[in-house]
């Protein structure tokens, strides 16, 4: 496997960058934020980052083969890109708290004849917690489970300890000592016997893995393991260990010579972000280490969102009492005038002014948000606008924020506390105490509309990447090309929408793996549908509504996605200060034919009823049960960590009727969710982001119908949770 | 097939040029993209740093004189570079010290009471608000004192962090302030402050107090995390 190919997540990265092209360049060039600060107060002292320690060869953080006791500071995106003894080792890992961290790697081993493929390939789970926190006296502990959930090609459990010492005695920079014990193959080598007993079975290529490897962990021999890492300078460390691993199938598969148990290496700080390492293994083998650190708490580029005009204040009543006077209402142009004044206002601020209602003291803005990622910013603009705007006897603003038609939440403000707060010490917090989030009416009646919104068409073109990841021939495999899109919305609600992608180069077809699903390969024939170089990727028509209190409603028809078209329906209930939302999805789908728009024979009704919470510190959970697209029932449970500026990481399970035997490589259908926003790199507010989905392997059970315009994605961002997460946003 | 190889980079090429075009309103937003102005160029970062510091404005008599209205000149320290910013606003509210808003028009604000920095816009890393009660009455009179400062600190996303200082203002002596062709007699103040996660934060201010009017003709003040210091020189108030 060549290093270009190797990372599958730098591809994933890559098609992330992709999507925003003509940006791609920016990024690089931009300074990082070390440089900026002035010693002692730069920001990492006031978000209160700690440093990151180093990784290893498994992408986590430790030595170099070995793991070491610390955790990655809390939020820490990692990349890892190892080589050596012909293996290379791509890992992506997440610190999802600051003691939890998983890992997903994707292995490559050259000519290791294992299970009959000429390359072996493999992919693995870790997962690894922080007992304890280091202190002046203790050092960090780590408890960690390393491919616990595969074909264990690299089954191994461990506990690692870490001490620091930082300005002892005369010696510069930074030492951090590292003694550890492990079982598996972390204990394969200068054993010390076996503390919890049991028999550990070998290493068993014929399992489909996926299946958690309990009455294995921590059960046969356990070695001891330890290290030595210097830091000499900010740019240069060195590191030296013993390891306990006996890389015993790679020695019987003659592509690794083990000499010797003490491994060495140099790094070398590259940037804030990126680190490099080369090393001397196992008496033996030269490697390679590239270490990517990213922390979704500090963007590329620092988020900037131009100041806003400063609140208009309105003339002292005891000065100006004719000012206060409500007479405007009577007159039936009031309405129509004010709203005129407040579209262009809006308009300057990226929002769409939807409809307005007012009375002498008070007025309701409906609107759009197409330009902040965080609704709280546009809330605090458009009350400016109202401000700026309104006679001085309106008191009360209602701003509702409108998205596909649907009304997400009213937020009331009192002008008065507007005027007052804007230069308080607590400027957030106060106005946050004295704001009413609540539930808004479907319709505004009677109000003063936009004639402008509708009908409202809308198109596209851009560039596209789709990859393929993993195929054991080829582990990734892209196609791109061309995507054109269209948009019609006749109406409040209705939408009607289609994409076509035409593929311009690409060898996702060209992949021999065909189907050889034991149940209904419902998507195991993505293979057959890449045939075509023009396809329609969706073509729907859909209508979305407000049927009364905290309920919103969704219809959808035609060709949903590229495998499947018919009919969906949707209801989700979400009151706009609660945590928790229920939703009911029913659909009956067809299987559409490969190229073309005809169907094939293969019809099912396929639903599920969902949960969704928001839990603290950005955790969101969800849980969905119902029939997949096999026709197998069953559950997905997903849980994911929302960043404050739209960093997404997180991870899926389902698991349903189907037995591991029927589901084929990996048992039960799983994955890895990434988000990246497109500000994150940019700087400017953008509410573009871009998604991917890994999975290790894409089989039939658990797979479920992917449906545009799903509910609760549209809805969630106006409500109380997601408007206090980024409060402080309504006075920028 | 050498031809169409050629072709197909050639309109991948074009594509990515083009990179995504459309006219949904959430594709581009000029509105916010015409920021550009010294202080913001410490968020965009680059250039200054390789180049080395861009030099500070210098002004002139004569443009000072023609000036009719409030100016305030900032200096990066950082980045290097200068802005010269127009007063939006003055108000008064409940709590002490005039709030000043410099910067009327622009992408970026700094919002300044009785003379020390509260609050920034459009830099990027932004102070959201700022409580420097004990601050501001002691630059008032011109004396020192001390007292808690705390900090609503933009994280960079829509989030805020905040941050608990504890100052001390010292006086360091009497001193004339050249602004142009003006000298001020001035008191010379210092704030030392620090706080934050175990006292890792340590910022240091300085002030320049027309002892007679309690107005600060100069200062060194720190402008968030991302910022560092800038160094503020009222032209005319």
């Amino acid at each position: 496997m060549s290093q270009a190919k190797g990372s599958i997540v730098q591809q994933a990265i890559w098609k992330t960058q992709a999507k925003t092209l003509g940006f791609g360049l920016a990024f690089s060039a931009f300074g990082t934020f070390g440089a900026l600060a002035q010693q002692g107060s730069g920001p990492d002292q006031v978000f209160n980052i700690p440093d990151r320690p180093t990784l290893n060869f498994y992408g986590s953080a430790g030595l170099i083969d070995m793991p070491s006791g610390e955790a990655l500071p809390d939020g820490q995106f990692v990349i890892g890109v190892s080589n050596f003894g012909g293996s290379t080792r791509t890992t992506v890992t997440f610190q999802a708290t600051p003691r939890l961290s998983a890992s997903f790697r994707y292995t490559g081993i050259k000519e290791a004849n294992i299970a009959g493929f000429e390359t072996y390939r493999d992919r693995s789970f870790d997962i690894r917690y922080l007992i304890n926190k280091e202190s002046r006296v203790l050092p960090a502990v780590t408890i960690g489970l390393q491919d616990f959930a595969g074909t264990g090609i690299y089954a191994g459990e461990y506990i690692a300890a870490t001490k620091t010492f930082a300005g002892a005695g005369r010696i510069p920079g930074t030492v951090k000592v590292t003694a550890g014990l492990g079982w598996g193959r972390l204990g394969s080598s200068g054993s010390i016997g076996t503390p919890f007993g049991g028999n550990r079975p070998a290493f068993d290529t014929s399992s489909s893995g996926g299946e958690l490897s309990t009455d294995q962990w921590f059960r046969g021999p356990a070695a001891p393991f330890a290290g030595v890492e210097w830091q000499i300078s900010d740019k240069w460390g060195v590191k030296a260990e013993y390891s306990s691993d006996a890389y015993d199938t790679e020695v019987r598969q003659g592509v690794l010579t083990r000499k010797s148990r003490f491994n060495f290496g140099a790094e070398y700080q590259y940037s804030d972000t990126v680190r490099v390492g080369g090393y001397y293994l196992y008496g033996s083998e030269l490697g390679l280490n590239v270490q990517i650190q990213l922390n979704p708490k500090r963007s590329l580029t620092p988020l900037r969102t131009p100041a806003p005009d400063p609140v208009a204040q309105r003339p002292s009543r005891n000065a100006n009492p004719d000012a206060w006077t409500t007479a405007w209402v009577g007159k039936p142009e009031a309405p129509t005038i004010l709203a005129d004044a407040l579209k262009p206002r809006l308009a300057k601020q990226g929002l769409e002014f939807v409809a307005l209602k007012v009375t002498a003291n008070s007025a309701e803005v409906r609107y759009r948000n197409n330009t902040y990622p965080a609704t709280s910013v546009a809330i605090g603009r458009v009350s400016r606008a109202m401000a700026q705007i309104m006679p001085p006897s309106v008191e009360t603003f209602r701003i509702v924020t409108m998205s596909g038609g649907l009304a997400q939440s009213a937020v009331t403000i009192r002008r008065s506390d507007l005027e007052a707060l804007e230069f308080d010490p607590q400027a957030a917090d106060a106005l946050l105490a004295v704001t009413g989030i609540s539930e808004a009416a479907p319709r505004l009646e009677n109000a003063t509309i936009n004639q402008d919104l509708y009908p409202d068409f809308a198109w596209s073109v851009a560039p596209y990447v789709k990859p393929s990841y993993f195929d054991p021939d080829e582990p990734l495999r892209l196609d791109g090309g061309l995507k054109f899109g269209a948009t019609f919305k006749p109406a409040p609600g209705w939408t009607i929408s289609g994409k076509v992608t035409h593929r311009l180069f690409g060898n996702v077809g060209d992949s021999l793996r065909v189907s050889d699903s034991l149940i209904e390969p419902v998507r195991t024939n993505a293979v057959r549908y890449a045939g075509s170089d023009t396809a329609l990727d969706n073509l729907y028509v859909s209508k979305q509504w407000k049927p009364g209190q905290n309920t919103y409603a969704r219809v959808t028809a035609g060709y949903l996605e590229r495998m499947f078209g018919g009919v969906s329906a949707e209801l989700l209930w979400k009151p706009v200060g609660s945590r928790l939302a229920l939703g009911v999805e029913g659909n009956y789908v067809k299987q559409r034919d490969f190229s073309g728009l005809g169907f094939q024979d293969y019809g099912v009704a396929t639903g599920h009823a969902s949960a969704y919470y928001e839990f603290n510190n950005g955790f969101r959970g969800q849980l969905d049960v119902g029939r997949y697209l096999a026709g197998d029932v069953g559950a997905t449970v997903t849980l994911e960590r929302e960043f404050n500026n739209g960093w997404r990481v997180g991870g899926f399970f389902t698991v349903t009727d189907v037995s591991s035997e029927d589901f084929g490589e990996g048992s039960f259908d799983k994955g890895i969710l990434l988000t990246v926003p497109q500000r994150w790199f940019l700087g400017t507010p953008s509410k573009q982001t871009s998604t991917t989905t890994i999975r290790p392997v894409q089989r039939d059970g658990g797979a479920r119908l992917s449906v545009p315009g799903r509910l609760y994605e549209q809805v969630r961002s106006g409500h109380r949770n997601a408007l206090e997460q980024n409060w402080s946003g309504v006075w920028e | 097939m050498i031809r169409m190889k050629y072709l197909t980079a050639a309109a991948m090429g074009l594509a990515l040029v083009l990179s995504a075009c459309g006219n949904q309103p959430d594709q581009s937003n000029t509105v916010l993209k015409t920021a550009g102005s010294q202080l913001a160029s410490i968020a965009k970062g680059g250039g200054a740093r390789r180049k080395g510091k861009a030099p500070y404005a210098q002004v002139t008599q004569k443009q000072l004189e023609n000036t009719k209205v409030p100016a305030l000149q900032v200096n990066n320290e950082t980045r290097g570079g200068s802005d010269i910013l127009r007063l939006a606003t003055r108000r008064n509210d409940s709590n002490p010290g005039r709030v000043a808003v410099w910067g009327g028009g622009g992408a970026l604000q700094l919002f300044v009471r009785g003379g020390v920095l509260v609050g920034t816009r459009g830099i990027g890393g932004d102070i959201i608000s700022a409580d420097a009660t004990s601050t501001i009455r002691a630059i008032a009179g011109a004396r020192s004192g001390n007292g808690e400062r705390r900090y609503f600190i933009s994280d960079g996303a829509y989030g805020q962090v905040e941050l608990v200082l504890s100052c001390d203002i010292e006086t360091v002596g009497r001193s004339t302030t050249q602004v142009v062709h003006l000298s001020y007699a001035t008191t010379h103040l210092r704030e030392t402050c620090i706080g934050g996660a175990n006292d890792n934060v340590r910022i240091v201010n300085e002030y320049w107090v027309q002892p007679s009017s309690g107005i600060v003709r100069r200062s060194r003040q720190w402008a968030g995390p991302l910022s560092g210091y800038f160094e503020l020189i009222l032209l005319r108030n």
